[in-house]
């Protein structure tokens, strides 16, 4: 696909903004009606999902070119879908996500690239991760739990802990936690230790598109190797990268993908793991974006007009993982769980997609910090999320503007309840 | 390009993050589709594009366009070519930074916002204190403050709370020589309650009848009346996102209604009679054809291309969709019945929809307007035409008058097929017994040459004019009162003066308004 590809989605736009509010449906208060971290942000209608495809239009029709301005202002988005999702509400005939993408790979085809994110390719490249770290630490967080190892014995299920989870320090107890309640629940489940790379979609993300198939080779013979039924993992973007980004660059894990919270809440209500001890705390719940509505498994369709596109191949965002984390947290007694106002496929990012945590940390941190004085305007005393992004940039904003909050992932939530510590 | 001192004088006002004169964010602000009568969706390119907070940095804004002789042209949610430059050289104001609701005075019934509030949020924060707000057909995404203030707009709930502009009391105008007028009684420092005084009341000249479109300064605060929200939810809770919304929050005593009358009389009949009654808290045209088609795309274009199928949703066609809003079930009973003895004496059917699954969905929708904006979905684009607001019989000669017209256009492959209805419109105020209805085309503008679309403007233009059906939604394109004014006493004449005493060195950008009257005289 190509830039070129989506002219007619472009040329669709009516300029409605609706792109930049929640669904308008859905508009319950005036603090909360912004679904768009960028365009709230920044303002200029450019920054907008509209504004954006205007650009494309305006650079196709030649009446533009790209520079250094119109790079920076492509590149201060998360990709966290919500523009589409509203957008989608109303047209049928506009992939406006797909369009952001396409703007990035033509950023880097043109060689307008943001430095910060040059890093990440090369850290790829050396170290199979986009944080900078070393290859050879990648399975150290799992050190002593005695979980296979997939080179060394096939298992059912395998488990993919993801760049985050794998090396951010403050994760890695997430990380622990949720493999060792599979473990604990009697599941065969084994991980890739240093073995293990990057799924490769940060970097289709942010406009290096040819990067991703070398790791998405390199995950499917690991996933060969296994010899596992079901690949699991417990963060967000590697969940999206296999369920959307793979398939729709025809891509095949051949393996059932399953996102952590969605695995645990099937063994739940199976009655396999039973949460017990009374958990007295007042959450809500943040859907990450790419568990959420960009967790929707890609759906092919082939045609020119896409008014004539049959409802269910649109990305709406309406089929990603929103209840399995819920039913999870409701299924802890002594939990009172609240909803904040931008839920489910209208839900505000956390403010780390799409590159934007590494390149600009300042926009990231402010999209956090809206997202947190959403979860204290519910009185909860804890914002529960299911990614190791959102989590990074919650601690960090909490941190910083000295809120005291907690940021739980659902699996520590559950592990309390199951007796852990 | 703005001259460097104008765009550095600017900047020192606004902060640099707030001006842009990069010709790709700039684009964002030509592009234009909607109810754009050109050949392309482009409006000529702003100069520069500026991001006021305050009236202050607003006045500051427009002093400076008058010191270096440049146009400006302010947009507050900016969707339809009018809210952008009519012309090359403008500086394009938007709005979006003043986007607070300053006030909510639940006990008199107001609320003052600023130019950005959109009416979804609006409506969700007076539903808070039981109050509602008037949203116009646009919808909830567009901006109560400048549907009042500058420009035509009629919603859902028209009967109930009037049209656009019914509704605006204090407003603040930063006038296109820069100066800041407060209108009505914040003019007195009397508080914004009313917006006719004590204080100047200027209303007529601030707006007339369909606003200035942006063509005469910048309004920057406004109070916007509310009204009751019978019983209704203070926080709706749903599930879904339009047409699959979910709620156990309709109240017992709100109903959605499908009225069917047998003939245009008949529902004409059935619409004075509703008024005059006083019941109801939304009439409005329903219109089978265009309804199936924003809701199930596709199928019409599959279903409709069947003449037997035509014949029998044809039948369908003089349709209201009409809503109760009560206070206690006995008022609800007794407006049922008012409405059940209507509908018999009219020789029409009310189906009660609130025993069907979808009424959640419709109910919500309609209360908070989203369905207009849905007739994007069959192609993507739309124009409208007629719509004066006139006795209601005279709307419904419209409405045949549009239909027979739409008809050749669908024919002639110019707009899709919706059964040629006339889709939008209804009666205002009650006992007024005035209304209008409109004739909206849908079309794909990427498949289909303009020119059509122009025919159809012109052929929708001439039937008005001889058949004397008024001064509707198609003559306010942009230079349309050359046909229009000398047929009606002249008054572009008489905007074209107030133009010129307003806006004395023409930095207003009247594009889709007047120009000044010496221009206009030359």
């Amino acid at each position: 696909m190509s830039l070129q590809d989506l002219q007619r989605d472009m040329a669709g736009c009516s300029r409605c903004s609706q792109c930049k509010w929640v669904p308008m449906l859905q508009i319950k208060s005036w603090r909360f009606a912004k679904v768009c971290p960028s365009i709230d942000r920044y303002n200029l209608h450019a920054y907008s999902g509209s504004g954006k495809m205007i650009i494309g239009t305006s650079l196709l029709e030649g009446r533009s070119e790209l520079n250094d301005n119109i790079t920076e202002i492509i590149y201060k988005c998360q990709l966290c879908g919500a523009c589409q999702v509203s957008c989608q509400a109303y047209r049928d005939d506009i992939d406006l996500a797909d369009v952001l993408l396409e703007l990035r790979a033509k950023c880097v085809e043109e060689g307008f690239v943001i430095p910060e994110h040059l890093e990440m390719i090369d850290s790829m490249k050396r170290e199979d991760n986009p944080m900078g770290m070393l290859k050879r630490d990648r399975g150290d967080w799992a050190k002593g739990l005695d979980i296979p190892n997939i080179n060394n014995q096939k298992v059912d299920v395998l488990f993919h802990a993801g760049c985050r989870y794998s090396y951010d320090e403050d994760l890695q107890d997430i990380t622990r936690t949720a493999v060792m309640i599979l473990k604990n629940a009697g599941i065969d489940v084994g991980i890739a230790g240093n073995d293990e790379s990057c799924c490769g979609g940060r970097a289709y993300e942010i406009g290096y598109q040819g990067e991703m198939k070398n790791y998405a080779e390199d995950m499917a013979s690991r996933v060969r190797a296994s010899g596992a039924k079901i690949l699991v993992t417990p963060c967000s973007d590697c969940y999206y990268t296999f369920k959307y980004l793979y398939p729709k660059n025809n891509l095949d894990l051949g393996v059932k993908v399953l996102h952590i919270t969605e695995y645990v809440d099937s063994l739940i209500k199976e009655g396999v793991i039973r949460p017990e001890k009374d958990i007295p705390l007042k959450v809500t719940y943040h859907d990450p974006c790419h568990l959420g509505r960009r967790g929707e498994v890609y759906k092919e369709w082939e045609g020119e007009d896409k008014l004539l596109r049959p409802v269910r191949y649109k990305q709406s965002g309406k089929l990603g993982v929103y209840d399995p984390p819920r039913d999870i947290i409701k299924a802890i007694s002594g939990i009172d769980f609240v909803e904040m106002e931008r839920i489910r496929e209208y839900s505000w990012c956390c403010g780390a997609g799409g590159g934007v945590l590494e390149a600009f940390p300042d926009f990231s941190a402010w999209t956090a910090t809206e997202r947190i004085e959403e979860a204290k305007a519910t009185g909860a005393e804890a914002i529960v999320t299911a990614c190791p992004w959102c989590e990074r940039v919650f601690i960090d904003a909490i941190k910083k503007n000295g809120d005291s909050i907690k940021v739980y992932d659902v699996m520590e939530l559950l592990n309390l309840s199951l007796g852990g510590r | 390009m703005l001259a460097k001192d104008a765009y550095k004088e600017l900047e020192d006002v606004l902060g640099p993050e707030n001006i842009s004169e990069e010709p790709g964010v700039l684009d964002g602000y030509a592009w234009q589709p909607a109810l754009n009568l050109g050949r392309e969706a482009w409006i000529p390119r702003p100069e520069a594009v500026v991001l006021p907070e305050t009236t202050e940095e607003v006045q500051g804004i427009i002093k400076i366009c008058n010191k270096h002789k440049v146009k400006f042209k302010a947009f507050s949610t900016g969707w339809a070519a009018w809210g952008g430059p009519g012309e090359q050289g403008v500086v394009q104001i938007d709005l979006r930074r003043m986007n607070r609701i300053l006030e909510i005075d639940a006990k008199n019934m107001y609320a003052v916002v600023e130019p950005y509030v959109c009416a979804a949020q609006l409506q969700a924060e007076a539903m808070k204190k039981g109050l509602n707000c008037h949203i116009i057909g646009a919808g909830p995404n567009t901006s109560p403050l400048a549907n009042t203030t500058s420009g035509w707009g009629y919603g859902w709930t028209g009967l109930f709370t009037g049209f656009s502009g019914r509704n605006p009391l204090g407003v603040e105008w930063v006038l296109p020589d820069g100066e800041i007028l407060r209108l009505g009684s914040i003019g007195s420092d009397a508080g914004w309650i009313s917006g006719d005084g004590p204080g100047p009341s200027l209303r007529g000249i601030m707006r007339g009848w369909g606003g200035a479109q942006g063509g005469l300064g910048v309004f920057t605060k406004c109070a916007i009346k509310l009204y009751p929200w019978p019983a209704g939810p203070k926080e709706p809770r749903f599930k879904g996102i339009i047409t699959d919304i979910k709620t156990t929050d309709v109240p017992k005593t709100h109903k959605v209604y499908f009225l069917f009358s047998p003939s245009y009389e008949k529902y004409a009949d059935l619409a004075y009679e509703i008024g005059n009654s006083e019941i109801g808290y939304v009439h409005c045209k329903g219109a089978f054809g265009a309804m199936f088609g924003l809701l199930a795309p596709r199928a019409m274009r599959k279903m409709l291309a069947s003449p037997a199928i035509r014949t029998i949703t044809r039948a369908f066609q003089h349709m209201t969709l009409f809503m109760l809003a009560a206070h206690t079930d006995r008022e609800l009973k007794y407006q049922e019945k008012v409405l059940k003895k209507i509908a018999s004496e009219t020789n029409g059917i009310a189906l009660d929809a609130s025993v069907f699954p979808f009424h959640q969905m419709f109910w919500w929708g309609v209360v908070r307007s989203i369905f207009p904006a849905m007739v994007f979905r069959p192609g993507g684009d739309f124009l409208t035409s007629m719509g004066s607001n006139v006795a209601y019989d005279c709307a419904v000669n419209q409405a045949k008058e549009g239909e027979k017209i739409k008809r050749e256009f669908i024919d002639k492959g110019v707009f899709l097929e919706d059964l040629a209805d006339c889709t939008w419109g209804g009666i205002y105020e009650g006992t007024s017994n005035w209304g209008h209805l409109e004739e909206i085309g849908m079309f794909d503008r990427r498949k289909t040459e303009p020119d059509g679309r122009f025919e159809y403007m012109d052929a929708t233009n001439k039937a008005a004019i001889d058949k004397s059906l008024g001064y509707g939604l198609s003559s306010l394109g942009e230079g349309y009162y050359k046909i229009f004014g000398p047929l009606m006493h002249d008054y572009h004449i008489w905007q074209a003066k107030i133009k010129q005493a307003f806006d004395p060195n023409n930095t207003s950008d009247g594009s889709f308004y007047i120009p000044p009257i010496d221009e206009l005289e030359d």
